[in-house]
């Protein structure tokens, strides 16, 4: 179900690789102003379809909308308002941090004396400030760091963040999570994709959750979770997102005696 | 040693060979690959082996055509393994090899026996074997000392190239490397030349050479492959000595971890000339020109080769004016070919495969509010500067050095023919790009990561240029003349419309193959 408030529509999305599908007829759209949980096990399709809706990849079929406006890969006045962390972070690694935050704040057209400022405001809230070291000598944490930095930068209004928080130490989870909830608070729309679920749960307004291959199984309000409450489904009630997602995605459970 | 796991681990080298040959782009390579090997052997074994044998059986002087052919082999291996990297891809690091249950040495052994049967090598050995074959058929070498000779001469040959390989490595990495490493090719270019010279006034200077000579590997091994009784035993321990010597060489060096150079300052600098110079593009291009330029400038290797471009050019204009019997004109016509190489040799590397070296960051230019061509066409940009910049210097070094009368023709001339390899260099660069793309590492300071479209293209340039104004001035010696300079400037204008024609082209095509491009770089295919 969508409505004239949705950031994002994905109708009927179909991404196949030759026979292969790794996105099968995907439908679903996200309200603005939320913070979006796009979940499934490994190799679901959770990457292909984030993908898909920023460009990296050409969907087989079907249609996606952004901010009301048509989505195609060489779409950039689009691609202007939109802040992307991609799954491998994507940073030019002979590049010194702030090198690398402003290379990405000029292109998204800021002017100069706002990327100077907001190069070094983000260097200092993310604890980046040793400028000694190339992008290729940071830590991971580090890293993955830099690359929500220049997801954010040019103050998108709409963000995807392929597994954010893996990798960062929970000083930093929590610092994000906050400007998360601000980014959204203001408005904005954020979509998200995790293995964390308590961090879901704890961030997240709406939740998807997709099987293999990109295969959507349930999608709704988690809001609850939050207020001892509980999500209803297939005649059971679920107070915890990871039993939902278990019971959907099946339990696996293989024991092994050697281990 | 734990031969099981070494075993496994060789077997994996040969798996993960085998499996690069799935791709339609792998099993082009692996035909072609294939087939040039199969010639290269049928000809070696057949006219270079036997051919050598005979010509040194009926000379009646086997001993030195196997010096001498030995030693041109060795030399050849040793620079072709430097200067374009044959033979020196590291295929697991001892850092990979760590997470096995492997020791020092057992790890050592793997690495080097991994290296030493590289196609490369093999070839070398080939090129060996075909004229201890030669000798072995008339009867003029014993194949109990000359087998195990060569196969040592080839094992000291390896040990010496990854060595040297390891030496510029460090010296690459250290504040004066550059320059040591350019005064080390300014020597090696021109003692030929001032030996040569030196033979030619003292003669008996020759003799002394030689004893000096038979102590070096090549002469050690072709002692044992033609002599028989004891001074074929004694060359064969020379050889043997070489080994141990280069094996500690080598050794002592891989011990020595590589410095990091850090910087003392943290402090954050707005104003960069790297930024500077993107603005001559344009405020579109500006960011990504800036970019591009700090992704070549920061490249040791790229920094290294840059800086010994000039004295390699210089060593090819000399050489070449030279074999041609410095006839009149002789260094104009070599210049004309060195020019051109001038401009790309430097950036060759990054030049023909450009988003080969990005890794996971590929996938930013698609992210980037800007047609993916912008990434494509910017990256070229900086390599055409860093390749134009080395034409004034070319220029100036010609007209102060070179002993021919000044000509202001001539120097039009030249730089028509540097602009000329820079263009269509460039313009074949693009198309390399995209459709030879490879998965190279950045940070490798030697080793040759190229794929065989991208091979194709530096080392076709580099013997175009290399021969073409040579052939032409032996089949119309008028026309590689500073008369017609003008001729040369419409060639240049013409490879100016390829490479422009190229870059819209080209910029066309990387948006429709950014998934397969995306896959290649990423490792994924």
């Amino acid at each position: 179900m969508s409505t004239s408030t949705d950031a994002i529509r994905i109708s009927n999305l179909v991404k196949q690789y030759g026979v292969v599908a790794a996105v099968e007829n995907l439908s679903l759209s996200v309200r603005a102003g939320t913070i979006f949980g796009f979940l499934g096990p490994n190799g679901s399709g959770k990457s292909t379809t984030i993908g898909c809706l920023t460009g990296l990849l050409d969907p087989t079929s079907g249609q996606i909308e952004i901010l009301g406006e048509r989505f195609t890969a060489d779409n950039a006045s689009l691609k202007r308002r939109m802040g992307v962390m991609p799954e491998n972070l994507g940073l030019f690694e002979p590049l010194y941090a702030h090198e690398f935050l402003a290379f990405i704040a000029r292109m998204f057209g800021l002017d100069e004396a706002t990327t100077r400022t907001r190069v070094t405001e983000l260097l200092a809230a993310l604890e980046l400030t040793d400028t000694s070291k190339t992008l290729s000598e940071y830590s991971t944490g580090m890293r993955k760091r830099v690359a929500f930095a220049a997801a954010v930068i040019h103050s998108p209004e709409v963000l995807f963040l392929d597994e954010p928080f893996e990798s960062i130490d929970p000083a930093g989870v929590a610092l994000i999570k906050q400007w998360l909830r601000r980014f959204a608070g203001q408005g904005r729309t954020v979509f998200i994709t995790t293995h964390v679920l308590d961090t879901v749960e704890r961030l997240c307004q709406d939740v998807a959750i997709i099987t293999k291959p990109g295969r959507l199984v349930w999608s709704g309000d988690i809001t609850m979770l939050g207020r001892d409450g509980a999500i209803e489904f297939d005649g059971q009630s679920f107070h915890a997102l990871e039993a939902l997602f278990l019971h959907l995605t099946g339990e696996r459970y293989a024991d092994l005696n050697w281990l | 040693m734990n031969w099981t796991t070494i075993g496994n681990l060789i077997g994996l080298r040969y798996k993960l060979m085998w499996a690069k040959t799935r791709t339609r782009n792998g099993k082009i390579a692996l035909f072609v690959t294939g087939y040039l090997l199969l010639v290269l052997m049928l000809v070696i074994l057949g006219a270079g082996g036997i051919g050598g044998g005979v010509l040194a059986v009926r000379s009646g002087k086997a001993g030195v055509v196997a010096r001498a052919v030995l030693s041109g082999l060795y030399v050849q291996a040793t620079l072709g393994t430097l200067m374009l990297g044959f033979g020196m891809n590291a295929i697991f690091s001892d850092t990979e090899l760590r997470r096995y249950p492997l020791s020092a040495r057992e790890r050592r052994f793997t690495r080097h026996f991994i290296g030493i049967v590289d196609p490369f090598w093999a070839l070398v050995f080939a090129l060996e074997f075909g004229l201890l074959f030669g000798l072995l058929v008339f009867g003029a070498a014993s194949v109990w000392l000359g087998l195990p000779a060569i196969l040592l001469l080839l094992v000291s040959n390896y040990l010496l190239a990854r060595a040297l390989g390891l030496l510029v490595d460090r010296l690459a990495q250290s504040q004066a490397g550059a320059t040591v490493l350019m005064a080390a090719v300014i020597l090696i270019s021109t003692t030929p030349g001032l030996a040569a010279q030196s033979l030619q006034h003292n003669p008996r200077m020759f003799d002394t050479l030689l004893a000096i000579l038979r102590f070096t590997p090549p002469f050690g091994a072709a002692d044992a492959m033609t002599k028989f009784g004891a001074d074929g035993f004694y060359g064969l321990l020379i050889v043997i000595g070489w080994v141990l010597l280069f094996s500690l060489a080598l050794w002592a060096l891989e011990q020595r971890p590589t410095e990091r150079r850090t910087a003392e300052t943290t402090a954050i600098h707005w104003d960069s000339r790297y930024d500077r110079f993107g603005a001559l593009f344009g405020a579109r291009n500006a960011p990504l020109v800036a970019y591009w330029l700090r992704f070549y400038t920061r490249n040791t290797r790229f920094r290294t080769m840059y800086m010994l471009t000039l004295p390699l050019a210089a060593f090819l204009t000399f050489n070449f004016a030279r074999s041609g019997g410095a006839k009149a004109g002789g260094y104009f016509v070599a210049a004309l070919g060195t020019f051109p190489i001038l401009t790309y040799l430097g950036t060759a590397r990054f030049a023909v495969n450009q988003f080969g070296y990005s890794g996971g960051a590929f996938r930013r230019y698609f992210l980037l509010p800007v047609a993916a061509g912008d990434c494509l066409r910017t990256g070229s940009y900086a390599s055409l500067l860093l390749g134009a910049a080395m034409l004034p210097v070319g220029l100036i070094a010609w007209a102060a050095l070179v002993p021919e009368p000044y000509d202001a023709r001539s120097l039009a001339m030249l730089l028509a023919s540097g602009l000329t390899g820079l263009f269509i260099f460039h313009g074949l660069g693009l198309w390399s790009s995209l459709f030879g793309a490879r998965r190279g590492n950045y940070t490798s300071a030697i080793g040759n990561d190229l794929s065989l479209f991208g091979n194709i293209v530096l080392l076709g340039c580099v013997l175009t240029g290399l021969f073409l104004p040579q052939l032409l001035h032996n089949r119309a010696p008028d026309l590689p003349t500073p008369a017609n300079w003008w001729v040369m400037a419409l060639v240049a204008l013409a490879a100016l419309v390829f490479y422009i024609f190229s870059l819209r082209a080209a910029s066309a095509v990387l948006f429709s193959r950014r998934e397969q491009l995306m896959a290649l770089v990423e490792g994924r295919a």
